[in-house]
């Protein structure tokens, strides 16, 4: 009877063991039903005509495509989070001015917004009936039904990722360590890259991991922006769904899996990251 | 004298350090770049429309249709998700079990897994063949195509909101206080109704928030599961797309921007409700 | 009592503790822990921290069971007893008041959550709680959240909650251990008053030896899991079983000496030694600063001593000294008469003699 137990303080007056067990098996059952079957599906659905179907499904050149694509856009749109995220992070967290708490809400604004929503503001911006459409017609330059445009999108959906992981770090942490550097003769930019970064990295590396997977992952902004044009602005979650709609369901399970396993290796270093650094990332999770 | 001291306030306190007006500038450049221009946008666009388009566009019934089924759905599926969120949120606090780190870890499977994926493997699970649709079908219940599919999506992806919400209360709770009630002569499920559940309505609140804010507005688990058939499982999202596939740019925009209006004051309510909480129990949310 | 209408029960209990055993891991926290408790008693359990008496309070009040030995409310068998059968009226260190409620629910909740057949009327509940709420001295804040109540009004309306409930006895962890000094002082005469009042079977944990020796009818003093002694305050002060209660129990100066003949010199004066501590043999002897005296006369007996300060504060004046051949200084304390006569100074050489001791073997 030891397979569970509370917490020793708790012992007399917790529930009987009965009702812990019943507790128990419950969350377990709506978890395994609600969690772990949709992602075993996957997995089992794309395997389902054997790994020589599989492999071939996920080597055709529009698959190939597809993967490359989403590659291109997040090794774009990461970057440029990383960037965003280190500047706004260094001038809210070190800085004291008014209207801070305001603008931290602007940037975790994005986190609100449906996908949807995201996408169509791009489509109004840029689209042929859009503000800048006639503009960008007459130049030639074509954003919506292409990759600048999956890139803009991907970028809005991820914003505050690595942002909101270091703003609270940056904050408990404080100036002192900068200002000792400062007083010891380090430049702005020494500082910045042997004192503040080294103390945010195990932060960053949470943050760009979660901004990864969602810009890897992202579906309804692209879907809008992307015009699903083949080989050349489709992702690997628009694929998915271009081979589902074609009744490809080997192929769609096969490159879904390469995204379920992506998610998966995703929750293991973020698990990782969380036992090892608890500390560290609390003061950020605690938000 | 004090008046022009105040007046002369800096609007920025000095610092030593370096690089403010760079890093600021920057951030605020991006920001309205990336996502204040843009969302503006949407209002500009809403606006030219005038109230007489806008509302005619809006009583379309099929648009009225897919904004009942949303935030219908979205309602549903995190109410579902605020009974039992707590349940698994207290397993996981209060109970040492064999895998408690797995199980911690799986329930953030909905954050990680991308939504299109899932909507593809809800969608396999429950078709009438499906491991969990095969059962249901026997048992005279249809879920794919229909609008329950659409609340098993929202309610899916809804999960790690409350759960993650409520871990850090319950396991900063003091055991004391559940001590002091039993000392007192209360039996448990008397310490859970009217102790611990009134401790924690505030964050129940928060979770109940976050978790329909998410579903709202989500598309991607949805629509393969729901299978969009209009006035019947087709979300507001989708329409928005179908919309804009047919370059009607005016009933893409009038949708997202009811949406937009109704979840701010939703949300409005749970955040006055939140305060009310709030200020009655004496915890925070 | 019942002119005060809060414990309208029958007489107090007694409480007998039996070898009392309860280990976390490898660290024994009650290792054989065995005393009685009289009816109506007011007990301290007095220890460094670590030493078992929370445990042992826990113990007995249910929350959290010793592994081994026996716990009797007069003839009952207590450890078979739920908590809610045992009707034990604890106070908590730190309150561990329901902060949703008010001062009034907080108090009606033990009457509230019993079943339907034993609960009292609504009206019958108002009153009890109204009666409880002057006798605490809190009378008009019952609308009050206790977020709205300053520590020492929490410490009482924790104490009404469990005096609500007619409770068999009374249990206080560290009662006082959140609030700053003066409040203490206050709520100790406070405490002495209630306990008076209720006749209620009390005993509290503390690890400050003053509100102890100040409070209680008996004094319980642990350390590692076991009972060092059990007496009054006079007698665990006057008479300390062991080298740990003579340390623990107010400011004592330490000498090495040696037992010849079943006596020992100590600061210059010889002692009888009981027997049980052996006839030779080297000892320990404890000296309290009041048990010191200062000879005046250059060439008079006595240890010489070095005047290192001189505090003049208080009815007595306390003065540091070191003494030669020995390490870190010595506290006395001397009537305030002879700091008059100028000899006592800083610098200035004198010799001191002991008026007391209490000698331990060694080891």
């Amino acid at each position: 009877m030891q397979f569970i137990s509370t917490s020793p303080r708790l012992a007399n007056v917790s529930e009987p063991l009965t009702v812990r067990f019943l507790l128990l098996g419950l969350t377990l059952v709506y978890l395994l039903a609600m969690l772990v079957l949709p992602l075993g599906v996957i997995f089992v659905e794309a395997f389902r005509k054997g790994y020589e179907t599989y492999a071939a499904s996920l080597l055709t050149d529009d698959s190939i495509a597809a993967i490359q694509l989403t590659l291109l856009v997040t090794a774009i749109a990461v970057p440029a989070n990383i960037i965003f995220g280190l500047a706004a992070s260094w001038s809210i967290a070190k800085y004291q001015f008014k209207g801070k708490s305001f603008l931290i809400t602007l940037i975790d604004l994005p986190f609100s917004v449906s996908p949807v929503v995201a996408g169509l503001i791009y489509v109004l911006m840029f689209g042929a009936q859009g503000y800048l459409g006639p503009y960008l017609q007459a130049h030639h330059i074509q954003i919506i039904f292409a990759v600048p445009g999956v890139v803009l999108a991907t970028i809005f959906l991820t914003f505050p990722f690595v942002a909101r992981q270091l703003i609270p770090l940056m904050q408990a942490q404080g100036n002192d360590d900068e200002e000792a550097a400062l007083s010891l003769g380090a430049g702005g930019l020494r500082t910045f890259f042997s004192v503040t970064l080294p103390n945010v990295r195990w932060a960053l590396l949470y943050g760009v991991l979660l901004c990864n997977a969602r810009a890897m992952g992202e579906f309804g902004a692209v879907s809008i922006v992307s015009g699903h044009i083949r080989g050349k602005t489709n992702t690997m979650p628009l694929h998915v769904e271009i081979l589902y709609n074609e009744y490809n369901f080997v192929a769609a399970f096969a490159v879904a899996s390469l995204l379920a396993f992506l998610a998966l290796v995703t929750l293991c270093l973020k698990t990782a990251l969380e036992w090892r650094y608890s500390g560290e990332l609390a003061v950020s999770r605690g938000h | 004298m004090s008046l022009t001291e105040h007046q002369r306030r800096p609007w920025r306190t000095p610092s030593v350090l370096p690089g403010f007006g760079v890093t600021f500038g920057f951030s605020m450049f991006w920001l309205g770049l990336i996502v204040l221009i843009p969302l503006a946008g949407i209002f500009t666009w809403a606006a030219s429309l005038g109230f007489s388009d806008f509302f005619s566009i809006l009583a379309d019934p099929r648009i009225l249709e897919a904004l009942k089924l949303s935030f219908g759905g979205a309602l549903i599926g995190a109410f579902v998700n605020t009974l039992v969120g707590p349940v698994v949120a207290w397993v996981l606090v209060r109970y040492e079990f064999y895998g408690r780190g797995i199980v911690d870890a799986v329930i953030d499977l909905p954050f990680a897994l991308p939504t299109a994926v899932a909507g593809l493997a809800l969608a396999a699970l429950y078709a009438p063949n499906g491991w969990l649709g095969a059962p249901l079908a026997d048992a005279g219940i249809k879920v794919i195509f229909t609008p329950l599919g659409v609340i098993i999506a929202l309610t899916f992806i809804g999960l790690p909101f409350v759960v993650r919400t409520l871990q850090p209360v319950l396991a900063d709770l003091e055991p004391e206080i559940e001590e002091a009630a039993a000392t007192l002569g209360a039996t448990r499920w008397q310490t859970i109704r009217k102790i611990l559940l009134p401790a924690l309505l505030p964050t129940l609140l928060t979770g109940f928030a976050l978790a329909f804010a998410r579903a709202v507005g989500e598309y991607g688990s949805v629509i393969f599961i729901a299978g969009n058939l209009p006035y019947k499982s087709e979300i507001a999202p989708l329409l928005i797309i179908i919309k804009l596939e047919e370059f009607n740019y005016p009933a893409a925009t009038a949708i997202a921007a009811i949406m937009l209006v109704m979840s701010f004051l939703i949300l409005l309510i749970v955040n006055l409700l939140q305060g009310w909480a709030r200020r009655s129990t004496g915890y925070a949310g | 009592m019942a002119s005060v209408g809060v414990n309208d029960k029958s007489a107090p209990i007694r409480i007998e503790v039996k070898d009392l055993r309860k280990s976390f891991g490898a660290f024994a926290a009650l290792d054989g822990v065995s005393f009685t408790v009289q009816p109506g008693e007011l007990l301290a359990l007095l220890g460094p921290s670590g030493s078992g008496k929370t445990t042992l309070l826990r113990a007995i009040a249910g929350l959290s069971p010793a592994e081994e030995g026996t716990i009797h409310f007069n003839d009952e068998e207590a450890t078979t007893l739920s908590l809610r059968e045992r009707r034990v009226g604890f106070v908590f260190q730190h309150y561990a008041l329901f902060r949703h409620m008010t001062v009034f629910d907080n108090i009606a909740f033990g009457l509230r959550v019993r079943p339907r057949r034993e609960r009292p009327a609504e009206s019958e509940i108002t009153q009890r709680a109204r009666r409880l709420l002057e006798f605490v001295q809190l009378g008009g804040l019952e609308k009050r959240f206790p977020a709205q109540l300053s520590g020492g009004q929490r410490q009482r309306v924790a104490l009404a909650r469990a005096l609500a409930i007619e409770p068999n006895l009374l249990l206080l962890d560290e009662p006082f251990g959140a609030l700053d000094a003066k409040v203490r002082k206050e709520l100790r005469a406070w405490l002495k008053d209630v306990h008076r009042e209720t006749g209620l079977t009390t005993l509290f944990v503390t690890h400050d030896q003053e509100e102890a020796l100040e409070l209680a009818d008996r004094v319980v003093i642990m350390r590692n899991g076991r009972i060092e002694q059990i007496g009054t305050p006079s007698e665990v002060y006057e008479e300390p079983a062991t080298h740990f209660v003579c340390e623990f129990l107010g400011n004592v100066s330490k000498f090495d000496c040696t037992i010849r003949d079943g006596e020992a010199e100590v600061a210059g004066s010889l002692f009888p030694v009981s027997e049980d501590n052996g006839l030779n043999g080297p000892g320990v002897a404890y000296v309290r600063p009041h048990e010191f005296e200062i000879v005046i006369d250059e060439h008079g007996e006595g240890l010489p001593a070095t005047v290192k300060s001189v505090r003049p504060f208080g009815p007595t004046v306390s003065v540091e000294l070191e003494l030669a051949g020995r390490e870190g200084p010595i506290e006395i304390a001397v009537p305030r008469e002879l700091i008059g006569l100028g000899d006592v100074q800083p610098h200035r050489t004198v010799h001191i003699r002991a008026t007391a001791a209490r000698i331990f073997a060694a080891g």
